[in-house]
């Protein structure tokens, strides 16, 4: 009887293997690598914020939600998500309209439509640490570009290195963030605009609609779909905003640009606090979970419109 | 009572004041598209000219010396100074980190488009129980944030003895970039038909010869974009070194210009020629193969 059952089995399962092993085959490594460098790691940061690892010691001590709790009294905590939050807000407004803007100008392919789309979209390729030299070299003290071009046109502000002071530092660092993503805005929107229906614009255009009403009315609700998904990608790049920071400032002057990416690092790298800055970086995960969901839930309901 | 004549010259009149009135009208009209499209045009130029001057300045800069950018930053590099060229890449150390970087670039490019082509094509056209979870799952990781894996990965790295060495960079980063990969390489295939590979399985192929023989050679597309992407990816990595490696001459160029830049903060031509060679070649690229940049950069939107 045994045997017998152990014998189905074994028929069973090489015909399953059989009809199915190679499937299997082809995704095995990938999900292999995934469990090792993705999910492992995910976990065991989350492990880790509830310790107070130094990163070398063998003794790890489980201390229950302190490190969670810790956020309430770091003053830099509140003061990197007021950063994030500035840095959120201007890096979606500013470079979606900005990239709509150029998109709509160039809607159709006018003359020079391809010239215009690879200096756009040229500041795409571009890494952090590039960027962030390229930036530092224009608002260099005493001698950048921009204090020269305060020279040419009088302007007596340009006079001092926006990067150097607090009051200036982050917004100088948004202006190169959004220099270097308004491209990658732009090309989305063009790609969204080439799905516009040209029969409902001509339609509108025929009951006498002008082009801001045909903008509003007709345009702006069939772009919803690729609006909602780079204002998705903009949040949730904007909660792990990082490497331009770094590269320009380090998170100062002071505190003046410091994130919670910033943070995290610092209390990583410097400080070898290991426990609270996993519970930093599980603070960043969670924000940008968030904001998924939220997304995944406004795409659905669109699709039901 | 009123002739013929007079009634057609009044008609006459009429039709011709109409035209008249038209042409003004649509000539009007005109002028004001005509002005429109200048004025398109100049609001073109000026965000071109905002988002390329960075680049002309670079160029310039490299090509001075510190005091003549100094004395006029806008002007033409006349004469242009080559030597800062070769500064940059003997004392500068590019000669290390530009051959550090194609390294990088060539073996996590090729690592992860060799095993996201195995897991997309896997996903995409071979009928298992499970894959849709698997796919799910591997989706989740797109949007896992580095900053939440970075402190185990580095204590991994480090107790696997190769933080460091370039292996510290090279394995993670096929590890990190498959999910996406996979993710990019099963749309690609699913929009293959399946007709061809089921004319194979008729002739009696396996799964492993329907993918070598039948699929791959159309993969082509999919792969030079995943390809662009990743080595584009490689190129700029910037947290990842900063954390993997600590010496300097195993650092590749996305990073390296960044130390380099401290270490020659009063001569800005050689800081200028720095960015030029750090950023001439992925430029380059970009401006030869254009379409997979914008294509791999839309799709890594997920990332």
């Amino acid at each position: 009887m045994l045997s017998q059952i152990r014998g189905l089995t074994k028929i069973t399962v090489r015909r399953f293997w059989g009809k199915y092993g190679a499937g299997y085959l082809f995704v095995l490594p990938t999900v292999v690598l995934y469990l090792i460098f993705m999910v492992y790691p995910f976990c065991y940061t989350f492990y880790l914020s509830f310790t107070d690892w130094n990163g070398a010691s063998p003794i790890k001590n489980f201390v229950g939600l302190a490190n969670y709790a810790r956020f309430f009294r770091d003053r830099l905590v509140w003061i990197s998500l007021q950063h994030n939050l500035i840095w959120m807000t201007a890096g979606t407004v500013v470079p979606i309209t900005l990239g709509l803007f150029l998109a709509m100008l160039l809607w159709g392919r006018p003359k020079g439509f391809l010239t215009f789309r690879t200096v756009y979209f040229l500041p795409q390729v571009l890494g952090a640490g590039i960027l962030g030299v390229m930036w530092r070299l224009i608002y260099q003290p005493r001698r950048g570009v921009l204090f020269q071009i305060g020279q040419v046109l009088g302007i007596e502000a340009f006079r001092y290195s926006p990067i150097a002071y607090a009051h200036t530092a982050l917004p100088a660092v948004m202006v190169a963030a959004i220099w270097a993503s308004t491209g990658f805005f732009f090309v989305i929107m063009l790609a969204g605009l080439q799905n516009v229906d040209m029969d409902l614009m001509d339609a509108a255009q025929v009951d006498g609609a002008d082009a801001w009403q045909r903008f509003r009315n007709v345009v702006i609700p069939q772009l919803s779909h690729v609006i909602t998904l780079v204002t998705a990608l903009a949040l949730i790049g904007g909660i792990k905003e990082f490497g331009l920071i770094w590269a320009v400032t380090q998170g100062g002057p002071g505190n003046a640009t410091e994130m919670i990416a910033t943070h995290a690092y610092t209390e990583f790298s410097r400080h070898s606090d290991v426990g609270y800055a996993s519970a930093l970086t599980m603070l960043i995960a969670a924000i940008a979970f968030v904001f998924t969901m939220i997304f995944i839930l406004v795409r659905e309901r669109e699709m039901e419109v | 009572m009123i002739t013929i004549e007079q009634k057609m010259r009044k008609i006459e009149s009429t039709t011709a004041a109409m035209a008249r009135r038209q042409a003004t009208a649509s000539r009007r009209y005109r002028l004001l598209r005509e002005v429109l499209n200048i004025i398109k045009y100049a609001i073109l130029l000026v965000f071109a000219f905002i988002f390329i001057m960075p680049f002309v300045w670079s160029v310039f800069w490299a090509l001075k010396t510190d005091l003549e950018i100094g004395r006029n930053p806008f002007s033409l590099p006349v004469p242009p100074r080559w030597e800062n060229i070769p500064k940059v890449w003997i004392q500068g150390r590019y000669s290390q980190y530009l051959p550090n970087t194609l390294i990088y670039g060539f073996a996590i490019t090729t690592g992860v488009c060799f095993f996201s082509c195995l897991a997309g094509y896997g996903l995409a056209k071979i009928a298992f129980p499970g894959r849709r979870l698997i796919f799910n799952f591997l989706l989740i990781g797109l949007m896992v944030p580095f900053f939440s894996l970075m402190i185990p990965l580095y204590t991994m790295m480090r107790d696997f003895g190769i933080l460091g060495t370039r292996w510290a960079l090279i394995i993670p980063g096929i590890g990190l970039g498959v999910p996406f990969g996979t993710f990019l390489m099963r749309s690609f295939f699913l929009s293959l038909p399946n007709e061809l590979a089921d004319a194979a399985r008729i002739d009696g192929c396996n799964e492993w010869g329907v993918f070598a023989q039948v699929m791959l050679p159309l993969a082509g597309p999919g792969l030079t974009t995943l390809a662009v992407f990743e080595f584009m990816w490689t190129w700029n990595m910037f947290i990842e070194p900063l954390l993997f490696i600590q010496r300097d001459e195993l650092r590749p160029v996305g990073l390296a210009i960044f130390f380099f830049q401290s270490r020659y903060t009063v001569d800005r031509g050689m800081v200028a020629a720095g960015i030029l060679l750090t950023a001439a070649p992925i430029v380059i690229m970009y401006l030869l193969l254009q379409r997979k940049f914008i294509e791999g950069v839309t799709a890594g939107a997920l990332k």
